[in-house]
Parts: C-alpha cells; sequence; structure tokens
C-alpha cells in the first residue's frame, strides 16, 4: 500500500544523518535544461530558492548516481536481507539516533520529552537488546523527531536558501550546520566504515516508499521535492503548529480578487529582496558557478548565525524555559 | 447576585445552543464536518471493497464523493495562479477537467486496499476569512498516525474542500508551485500531457 502519508514517513527518514546521504536523488532529468530567461523567472517566482540553477543540476546528477549506484545496491540488499533483519537494522540505527534527540529535547527546553526519550532510548538499547527492537513504541513511547535545525530554528536562526547538495540531496544553509552537529551527536558515525555503509544502506531502502511516491505523484519532481521538503522542515521546527491553513486565503486572493496589484507588488518586493543574488544570474552558465561560490557564501553565514546562537544559549534555555511555565 | 446572574447567563446560552442545534439539524446544509466526515467515510468503504473494485471500480465510485465535498473547479483556479490570467476560457476548461481527473484517479490510485485505517475527528476551528479547518487524524494500525486537516469554504448553503494538509504539508502550495513552474517553463501543453501522463500511469497499477 503507498497512500499519501508514507511521503511524509519516509521524507522523515531521509533526514536521518545518512539518509541524506543518499538522499532524494529522485527520478527524472527531463526538465533539466532551461534557457536562461526562463531562469529568471523562476527566481522570482522562488524566494526560498534563489540558487534554483545550480541545485537544479544536483539534483539531477543526485538522481543518476540513485539510478546506477544506490538504488541497485540498495535493491541488492533488500533481495538478500529477509525483513526483520532490515527492520532490525532500522530500528537499531533509529535506536543511536535518539541520543541526538535527547540533547535537542534539552537545547529546546523540552523537559519533559526528554525524559520520554531518555526512557526510550534506555529502554530500547536494553530491553530492546540494543536497539534491534522497538520495545518503547509497544510501551506507548512513539518516536519524536528532534535535530540540531530544529533546534537552530527554535533559537531563531532564519532557515535561508534551500540547496540541493551532491550526493546528500536537500537540505537549507540552516540545513548544514545543523547536520554538522547531528553527525557529531550520532554514536553510529564513530563506529567506522563498514557499519556506515549498512547505515547507507537502511536509509536508501527506508527511502524506497517516498520515492516511489514522488515519482508517481510529482508533475515536476525538483519542485515536488523542494516544496514538500521544506514544508516538512518547517512543520517539525514548529511541533506541528505552522500556519498552514492561512496561506489559501492569499494565494485566493490572488487569483479570485483580480488580485493584480497585490501580485505586481509581491513581485516587485521579492525582486527587491533578491536584488544581490538576482545580478548573478544573468548568464546562464557562468551563473551555476557562481550561485554556487553565492550560496557557500550563505551557508557561511549561516554557521555565523549557529555560532552566535550558542554564545546565547544560555539566555535562550532560559526564555524558553520561562515561555514554556508561563503557558 | 452575581453568581445568580451568570446561572441565568448560563441557561440562557444552553438554550440558545439548544435552539440552534434543533435549527441546524432542520436545515439539511450539511455542515464543514459533515462533508469531511461522508468524504472520508466514502473513502474508508471503497478501500474496504478495494481489490474486488480494481482500478476503475474505484475511480467510478469515488467520482462523485471527490467532486461533490471538493471545490475542484477552484482548486485549479488557485494552482495556476496568477499564470492562469494568461489561459484562455477553453483552456481553462481543459485544465478544469484534466485536474478533476487527476485528483480522482491519485485518490483511485492511492487508497487500493484496506487493513483496518480509520480517521479520527480531532477539532474544528474557524478561520479569519470565514473558511473552517477541520482537524483529522488517519490511523493505521502498526504505524504512526497521519494528521489530515482539512480547509473548507462555504459555497452556497454548504462547504467544499479547498485543501487538505497532509502532516503539514498543504497539498495545494505544493500544487500550486509545481503547476505554475511547469507553466513558466514549458507551457500550457506541456502541463496538460504531465497530467495526462499521470493520470494514465495510475489507471496501469
Amino acid at each position: 500500500m503507498n497512500k499519501p502519508h508514507k511521503r511524509n514517513r519516509r521524507i522523515e527518514m531521509h533526514h536521518t544523518f545518512s539518509g541524506i546521504l543518499i538522499g532524494v536523488a529522485i527520478t527524472m532529468g527531463g526538465c533539466a535544461t532551461t534557457g536562461t530567461d526562463i531562469v529568471e523567472q523562476q527566481t522570482i517566482a522562488n524566494k526560498a530558492d534563489p540558487y534554483e540553477g545550480f541545485n537544479r543540476k544536483m539534483f539531477v546528477f543526485n538522481d543518476s548516481v540513485d539510478n546506477y549506484v544506490a538504488e541497485p545496491i540498495s535493491n541488492a540488499y533488500k533481495w538478500i536481507t529477509p525483513q526483520f533483519m532490515q527492520t532490525g537494522v532500522f530500528n537499531f540505527f533509529n535506536n543511536l539516533k535518539n541520543v541526538n534527540v535527547v540533547i535537542n529535547d534539552v537545547l529546546q527546553a523540552k523537559f519533559e520529552q526528554s525524559a520520554e526519550d531518555t526512557g526510550r532510548l534506555a529502554i530500547n538499547s536494553t530491553v530492546g537488546l540494543g536497539g534491534l527492537f522497538d520495545v518503547a513504541k509497544h510501551v506507548g513511547l512513539e518516536q519524536n523527531e528532534e535535530d540540531f535545525d530544529q533546534t537552530l530554528a527554535v533559537w531563531g536562526v532564519p532557515q535561508g536558501s534551500y540547496l540541493v547538495l551532491p550526493i546528500l540531496g536537500p537540505s537549507t544553509a540552516r540545513g548544514i550546520p545543523g547536520a554538522v552537529f547531528d553527525t557529531a551527536a550520532n554514536p553510529a558515525s564513530y563506529i567506522g566504515m563498514p557499519v556506515q555503509l549498512v547505515s547507507m544502506l537502511n536509509a536508501r531502502a527506508s527511502a524506497e516508499g517516498s520515492l516511489k511516491f514522488i515519482d508517481e505523484a510529482a508533475l515536476d519532481p525538483y519542485v515536488f521535492t523542494r516544496e514538500s521538503f521544506l514544508q516538512w522542515r518547517n512543520n517539525l521546527a514548529t511541533d506541528g503548529n505552522a500556519e498552514a491553513s492561512s496561506d489559501v486565503d492569499s494565494l485566493e486572493d490572488e487569483v479570485l480578487d483580480g488580485g493584480k496589484g497585490a501580485a505586481s507588488r509581491q513581485d516587485l518586493s521579492t525582486n527587491a529582496s533578491n536584488n544581490a543574488g538576482f545580478a548573478l544570474r544573468l548568464d546562464a552558465e557562468g551563473k551555476k558557478f557562481e550561485q554556487a561560490s553565492h550560496s557557500f557564501s550563505s551557508v557561511a553565514q549561516s554557521f555565523d548565525d549557529t555560532a552566535k546562537s550558542f554564545e546565547d544559549a544560555g539566555d535562550k534555555l532560559d526564555k524558553l524555559k520561562k515561555s514554556k511555565r508561563r503557558r | 447576585m452575581v453568581l445568580k446572574n451568570m446561572k441565568l447567563a448560563l441557561v440562557f446560552m444552553f438554550l440558545l445552543f439548544g435552539a440552534m442545534n434543533v435549527f441546524a439539524a432542520d436545515n439539511d446544509a450539511a455542515t464543514a464536518r459533515q462533508i469531511v466526515e461522508k468524504f472520508q467515510a466514502d473513502l474508508i468503504a471503497v478501500m474496504k471493497d478495494g481489490k474486488a473494485l480494481g482500478y476503475a471500480g474505484r475511480y467510478e465510485k469515488l467520482k462523485d464523493p471527490v467532486s461533490n465535498s471538493h471545490e475542484l473547479n477552484k482548486i485549479a483556479r488557485i494552482v495556476v495562479g496568477k499564470e492562469g490570467e494568461k489561459l484562455s476560457e477553453e483552456q481553462q476548461q481543459k485544465l478544469v477537467d484534466a485536474f478533476s481527473k487527476l485528483s480522482i484517479a491519485s485518490y483511485a490510485h492511492n487508497f487500493k486496499d484496506y487493513s483496518g485505517e480509520s480517521f479520527v475527528f480531532d477539532s474544528e476551528e474557524e478561520t479569519t476569512r470565514g473558511g473552517v479547518v477541520v482537524h483529522s487524524h488517519f490511523v493505521i494500525p502498526d504505524d504512526k498516525p497521519v494528521k489530515f486537516d482539512y480547509m473548507l469554504k462555504e459555497k452556497g448553503n454548504s462547504w467544499r474542500i479547498i485543501n487538505i494538509i497532509a502532516n503539514g504539508v498543504s497539498d495545494l502550495a505544493l500544487k500550486r508551485s509545481e503547476y505554475t513552474t511547469i507553466l513558466q517553463r514549458e507551457g500550457f501543453d506541456a502541463l496538460i500531457a504531465k497530467i495526462n501522463e499521470k493520470i494514465d500511469n495510475y489507471s496501469k497499477q
């Protein structure tokens, strides 16, 4: 069965440290070629994705890597490995990830949840034979999704631009420092190569469902992946309280109330805010490189923001604690 | 004295609500929640017969429930955004037709069998602009439940679904990005061709 929900659940798995490794290197390279003018239009249309030209190239590259390398290996893994072992492997790595989840619970001042997640980690590491069995689920302790990217979001670091990384797949400027910390905080990162390889296989195999869903449902797989990734990350960072519903009204205005004025105004402001990056985008090919270097500087900016937010992490935790108490 | 007043006010409010409930029950206009629950019930019913019906059977059975609960005309117009202004009447009609077919086809394809799933109503809230959001979740045995939030708008004396947000991912926003991008990059004919290709793929599996 392949219902829409699988999409979210499976894409989630992607983002586990090595999940992004093989990542969303999805199907179809058909829409890779673009003319210059079209690219310009694009950058106006997508505030979150100023490096679309570069990103699309990466997306196509990742797709080929997935088609020719990751998918065949993953299929072989699934073919030779019995289902109970696949589940065990998934549980094992998922359990290790909970070290990271607990740390981030604390950093976001979610103390109750951190106690639960510690319990989850403890039960599965002991009764669950080192994490091979997810016993905690049956006791009613659900798996929570927390990572450093979400912590940075809670601390007020802006999300930054959408970036498709080679091999690693979709991320954002903030997601990169986030992933660095996640990797550092995950015990699986220190075990060594063969284990990491299994971890990558596991991630690709778990992502199978979402990749298939995107393949089936997406008219433009690049845009589909970007939109669902950004919305999903936003939803996680706000713990499901993102106001997705109100977006309908603004979309409706633009179309139904002959909202030409509002729409063009929007264009103008987007245009202005994009001005710096926009200048880079005049030449289709040279642009790719410049976009790449530009995107690196935006990542560097994100690292700066991260460092700054660590400096006053203490203050932030205090504030979060207080605001929790008030609620 | 104050207490007594409050009691009176409470009694009055209960009476008022009671009267309103009776009034609502008299009227056959369905509430937003009723529209959503009717649609979900239809969907589960089709899932239960899913295997026997086959794709074509599921498509036929879902045709009316989807068209009657979703505001497909408006959704199709929203997903093409400003690009829609450049389309001719004829193209717009073509788009609405293809889009409606795709919506039904994707339900028929994705909800194909039954293994104990169910929808549970959580809450209902009004939005600032006269819309209603019905919060519910989809329970899957041995799996995490999926949050389904339905955004509805009033149409005539009833309500219609205009957006579905699954685990925080807005279907309308997602489709809008896709459709406007394709219209900008490849044009109207390519969009229709892609939609038809998807419908075709759904019907084959």
